[in-house]
């Protein structure tokens, strides 16, 4: 068995449109609805904790990480969270999470939108952080077990 | 989808013990795996089967007992979720261009 885990993956796309408007798109509550949850209760604001709305797969709590306006907008959330039925509605930090984030660069034909998701190889490590941190014992070693244990596949 | 579930089956404290006491990869009883959690034995098998569903763990009969190990399919299910995880974030971009081209 391969020992590695790809800790992240890139896509991009290029829109006809200018970053101002992207960035709404990517930021704005009642436009993201329009292209991704089927609804947003908060704000996304930084440091907020919305939840996005799936419909039939339910809610998960995202962290707003980064807002940078018109080049940059960073969440937290579960991966995978919008396709699972029930969704999970408790403290997205109190979980291994995945960084999701956009950047946008102005192009000749409009905004090129780079979009990566991170931190799958890591999620091991930053619940362990916060396992130590919060003295609650578990995550941390056996993380570092977990891993190892992968790694030896 | 792997990851999610491997989320929600290790986002709880006696479970994530378990796997912990499994993790050097050698068979353990009900009973090693469960010792000193605080929980019954139809408990242990429930929060088991849990991680079993999730293909973290084998159960297997042995004789009366019921031996618990890693399942190492877990981390090739990971992997094949982030190849799936391109292919749906391409969607929602898609999502999002035609909504600010056609909107």
């Amino acid at each position: 068995m391969n020992s590695t885990l790809q800790d992240s993956i890139e896509r991009q796309i290029t829109v006809r449109a200018p970053k101002e408007r992207v960035f709404q798109a990517i930021s704005d509550p009642e436009q993201i609805v329009k292209w991704f949850p089927d609804a947003v209760e908060g704000s996304l604001d930084l440091g907020s904790r919305p939840y996005f709305d799936f419909g039939s797969y339910g809610k998960v709590q995202v962290f707003v990480e980064a807002v940078e306006p018109n080049d940059y907008f960073a969440y937290r959330w579960l991966t995978g969270c919008d396709e699972v039925p029930g969704g999970y509605t408790g403290d997205v930090n109190d979980l291994a999470n995945t960084l999701v984030e956009f950047r946008l660069e102005d192009t000749p034909d409009g905004t090129l939108v780079r979009l990566k998701e991170s931190g799958f190889a890591s999620l091991p490590a930053d619940r362990a952080e916060r396992a130590l941190k919060d003295n609650s014992g578990g995550w941390d070693s056996m993380m570092s077990r977990l891993e190892t244990y992968l790694a030896q596949g | 989808m792997a990851v999610p579930e491997l989320f929600r089956a290790l986002g709880d404290p006696i479970r994530l013990e378990m796997v912990q006491r499994l993790s050097d990869g050698a068979p353990c009883t009900i009973g090693a795996v469960s010792a000193g959690l605080g929980i019954t034995r139809q408990g242990a098998r429930k929060h088991l089967q849990v991680l079993a569903d999730a293909k973290i763990v084998f159960l297997e009969a042995h004789g009366r007992d019921v031996l618990v190990q890693l399942d190492p399919s877990g981390l090739d299910r990971a992997k094949q979720y982030i190849s799936d995880l391109q292919l749906r974030w391409d969607r929602r971009l898609e999502a999002l261009q035609r909504y600010l081209e056609d909107g």
